[in-house]
Formats: C-alpha cells, structure tokens, sequence
C-alpha cells in the first residue's frame, strides 16, 4: 500500500493528545493520524508513550489534554460500549487471580455486544468458538486462560478481538518475550486474520525489522511526541532513528543492526 | 488462594438453596429445648403446640442469622472481585471498624441496645465514605489505595474502641464485647424489617452489576477496554457492599470469616461467573450462618457461644482444608 494514495479522512486522530499517569505525563501533544485498514507500527523508546497512546484510544485512560477522533468524533462524546465495539486491545499479559476459561476469556469480547454485558447467547459461544479456530487456539477452549503460554495467551486475546468484530486493534507488544515459533505463528495468525477480514491495526513494538515488513505506516515517537510518520521506507531512516533511540543503525535491505550507541557513556556529551 | 480448577456443577443453585432449606430446619430445631422433626412437622398434640410457639420465638433468629449471613456472603464475593484479591473480606476495608467505633460511643453516651443498630450503621457509612474518599485520586477510585486506606480506617477505630473501653463502665464494656463478637440473640421482626431494605437494595445493585464482575475480576483496564463505566462500577460495586456489611454489622456485630470463606467455597462449586457466584454466595452465606448459630445456641444450652467465634472456630479448618486440597 503506497501512503500517499488518495484517502479519505482519517479513522482515528490524535490531536494535541496529553495524557499520563498520576503527574507524569507520557504523551505530551501527540499528532498522529491513522486511516482504516492500515498497519501502523508505533515505535520509540521505553517511556515514549506507545502503550499510553494505545490505552487511550482503548479508553482505559482519560486524556489530561487534547483530544482522540474517532471517525471525526471525539471519544468522550462516544459511549463507551459504542467504541467497545469498534476497537479491542491486547494486552501484553493478564494478571489472572481466579479461574477462567480460555473460552470465556474470548466471550467477553463479546460483552460490549450484548445486553447488561452478560454475553453467552448461543451464537455469541458459536462466534467465540469460530475466532478461536481462525486464530488456532480452538483445542485450549476449556483449558483456564492462566495455565497457557504467553504465545497461547496472545492468539487468545485476538480470538477476543475477531468475537469483538472489532474494526481497531490495538496490540501492546504482541511479541515481546515469545519463543521464535510462537512468535511466527503470532505474527502468521495476525497477517491470515488482517487479510481476511481487514481492519486497522496499532501494534507496539520494539521489533524495528518487523515494523519495517508488516507495517503500511511508521508512527516514531519520542518524549509522548511523534518525531516522524509515514512508509517504513521513508521513516526508518538512521537520522530518524538516532533521534527516536539515541543509537546508531546499520540499514541494509530493510534490516536494522544495532552499531552502538549514539552518545556513549563517558564520551563528552 | 488461586483455585485453578475449572469445577462446573450443573445446578449450583439448586444445591445451595437444598442446604439452605436443610440448615433452616436445623436452626429451628436446635437450641435449649430440641424438637424432633416430627413435632416441627405436624405441630399438633401438646409438644407440637410447644413446637409451634418455639418456633415463632425461633423464627426472627433464624431469618435474621440468613440475612445477615447472606448479605455477608455476597458483600465479600463482591470485594474480592473488585479489588481483584481472593482475600479481601468485607470487613477489610473499614466497615467494620467504623460500626464498632459508632456503636461503642452510642453505648458510652448510655444509649440503649435497641439504639446502637442506628449508630453502629451511621459508623460503617461514614467509615465507608472515608475511606472511599481517601481512595481517591485525580477523580479515580484507586483501588490500591481503596485497600490501604481501609487499613488506616481500621487502625484509627480500633484505637477509638480502645480508649472508649478503657473508660467505659464494665457493664457497657462486656455489652460492647458481645456486640463484637457477633450476636443474633437481639433477633426480632422489627429488627428483620429494619435490615430488609438495606439487604434488598445491595443486592440489587449487586447483581445488576454482575456480568461488569466478571470483566473487573480480569482487570480493570480489561474491563474499560470493554466499554464498562469503571469508575461508576467500582464506585457503586464497594458502596453497595460496604452497605450489606455495615447493616449486616449493625444489626448482628462482626461475625468474621463469613465472607472470606463463603465466596471460596462457591467458587470451588459453581466456578467464578458472578452471575452464578453471587447469588451461590448469598445462599451459602445464608447456610453457613443459620448452621452456626444452631450450633452457637445448643452445642452448650442453656449457654450461649458468640456466633463469632462459632463462624472463626469451623471456618478456620474448613479454610485451611481448602487450601491443603488445592493442586
């Protein structure tokens, strides 16, 4: 996909967006732009504000300042159940105290659907059903959510996100800390679902190699800012990736080698 | 204690109202003068026309211990699922405290028995509130703090109770003693009307805000990432538990290890759905309770044990059991 085809008006926009935790703010006046059916990898360093801009856009937290359209409205004058249904979030991991079933887990993708949140109609477990098998976790149904791998546990949360019927999702790191077979069979999952069924995806990363081969768009931030977006080819560039990560790259062919830091410890600054 | 066994009986419910109706027998049989089922049944002849009026003595305990025992039951399902802690208790977050304190200074002041219900509910609501009101942070109900906050309460009250004791004269002391370990012996229709709405009306917004449970016991940004209002969620899920332990306090004094135990045991029955656990929880609240006071009034009749420490002294093993049985 060529970024700058003609398009229409962007699906979800950040304008000015600030928002934090307690005083610290990780984004401070983000801009960004995203448009339907685009992969947009967000990549900066650890405290940028990636996962803080896909907590808002998931509604988990409340902007401190500025503002996220969502087809041109802003999220707060949505009701929540509405943008429920149109964006899932993956978490990098779940805390899970008491027991549940990897099924259930994906049924309540299906809550922002149903009446008073309490979905388990019939064809709300058949859609269930039928996004575990699409996302091949359909033999872990019965077993409880917590006792699977994290591998297991991500394709579990984008069952959820097919029985949502959402058309956003939002991915917090969905390789981070997995194997490389259940990271290709995360990431060949991801590719078949997108495909098929199209929708915008968010993904947080720190992969730059996979940003650079998955993504339509790079969004790089640094300091809750964005320093530059747009194709891979353009954005990945050492200059910007310098300023994002303060580390010198090696760029051959699309992949990304680590040469060293930008401003060694020691060195005069 | 994680249970991670996934046990699905069919009809949990039906089991719990079976025990329920098993352990309101009991409690109407038990106590000084037993009856035989038999008496209890047909209440003709001169022992079933004792039986008869036995039982209407008996009957205001017994509903009164099922009430306060469901609405123990369900206030700690709830907890636990808020503050995601299969520990939590209802009691951990300052209700309890701020009954007693209020009912301790209504017995300094001379009020009379029939009063402290009053004062010992005005102090879990405003304990409550506090505590609420300290767990706030940048219009957020924080529930970390929620539960450090309660610590706080609970401290501050028990050093009230400390100092109302040490003045207090050694009639309104030992009333004070037996109100806080647990009593149902004040049992009364009135009293029964007096708690019936309180009960009525946390239990309705406990289970309108059953299925939210379930997206909350995962997380909370799981369950705003859901489209749950989660501030008026946890804000309306702890008032309205915070209300079933302070009219259940207030009317009955601090019966613990109810609404520990209980939630436990349910979900070992039914699984963790709130739909199903709530509701198991009351009846089993309910159960254990009406139980416990049977054996409070009979294991040593005429004498009386405080229904506190019957609840501490078979909720104990039967906790640990539990643990011991998990994988």
């Amino acid at each position: 996909m060529s970024p700058d085809r003609g398009r229409g008006n962007p699906q979800l926009e950040a304008r000015g967006l600030r928002a934090g935790y307690g005083r610290a703010e990780a984004l401070r006046g983000l801009d960004a732009s995203v448009h339907a059916g685009e992969i947009v990898a967000i990549l900066g360093e650890n405290g940028s504000g990636k996962s803080t801009f896909l907590k808002v856009v998931a509604r988990i937290l409340s902007p401190s300042g500025g503002q996220v359209l969502l087809d041109g409205e802003p999220l707060p004058s949505l009701p929540r159940r509405h943008t429920a249904r149109r964006v899932a979030y993956l978490p990098q991991s779940v805390d899970l105290v008491f027991p549940i079933l990897a099924l259930d887990l994906v049924l309540q993708g299906r809550a922002p659907h149903a009446r008073g949140f309490s979905a388990d109609a019939p064809e709300d477990r058949a859609r269930a059903l039928e996004a575990m098998r699409a996302c091949d976790v359909e033999d872990l149904a019965e077993r409880d959510a917590s006792a699977l791998s994290g591998g297991e546990t991500r394709r579990v949360f984008l069952a959820r996100a097919l029985a949502q019927e959402a058309e956003i999702w939002l991915l917090d790191e969905p390789t981070a800390g997995l194997d490389p077979r259940h990271r290709l069979e995360f990431l060949e999952v991801l590719r078949r679902n997108h495909r098929d069924r199209g929708g915008t995806v968010l993904l947080v990363t720190h992969e730059i190699d996979l940003a650079a081969e998955l993504a339509d768009r790079v969004l790089l931030l640094r300091h809750g800012r964005a320093i530059a977006a747009g194709a891979p080819g353009d954005t990945l560039t050492r200059e910007n990736l310098r300023r994002a990560f303060d580390v010198e790259f090696r760029i051959e062919n699309s992949r990304f080698e680590i040469a060293g830091l930008s401003n060694p410890p020691g060195s005069p600054a | 204690m994680n249970s991670r066994r996934q046990p699905r009986r069919r009809h949990p419910l039906v089991v719990g109202v079976v025990v329920l109706g098993a352990a309101v027998v009991a409690g109407l049989a038990a106590g000084g003068v037993r009856l035989s089922l038999a008496d209890l049944w047909s209440g003709q002849g001169p022992a079933g026309e004792a039986a008869r009026l036995i039982v209407t003595l008996r009957a205001p305990r017994v509903a009164l211990a099922a009430l306060v025992g469901a609405s123990l039951g369900l206030a700690g399902a709830a907890m636990q699922a808020l503050l995601k802690n299969p520990l939590a208790d209802p009691f951990l977050l300052g209700t309890s405290g701020g009954a007693a304190a209020g009912a301790a200074l209504a017995a300094l002041a001379g009020a009379s028995p029939l009063l402290s219900p009053g004062a010992a509910f005005a102090g879990a609501v405003a304990s409550s509130l506090g505590v609420a009101g300290l767990a706030r942070r940048g219009g957020r109900l924080d529930l970390q703090r929620l539960l450090l906050a309660g610590l706080v309460a609970n401290a501050f009250f028990s050093a009230v109770l400390l100092c109302v004791f040490s003045v207090a004269s050694a009639g309104a002391a030992r009333t004070m003693l037996c109100w806080m370990m647990g009593s149902l012996s004040d049992a009364s229709f009135g009293r029964l009307a007096a708690l019936l709405p309180y009960a009525v009306a946390g239990v309705a917004v406990l289970v309108f805000y059953a299925a939210r449970l379930n997206l909350l016991a995962v997380g909370e940004e799981n369950a705003a990432a859901l489209g749950v209002d989660t501030e008026s969620a946890k804000r309306n899920v702890f008032l309205a538990a915070s209300m079933l332990t302070g009219a259940a306090v207030a009317f009955a004094g601090i019966i613990g290890f109810v609404g520990l135990l209980v939630p436990h045991a349910a979900r070992a029955l039914a699984g963790a759905d709130h739909r199903r656990l709530l509701p198991l929880s009351a009846l089993a609240g309910a159960a254990l309770l009406v139980a416990a006071d049977a054996l409070a009034r009979s294991a040593f009749a005429p004498a009386e044990l405080p229904i506190g420490a019957v609840t501490a002294a078979v909720g104990a093993p039967l906790f640990a059991w539990m643990l011991l049985r998990e994988p």
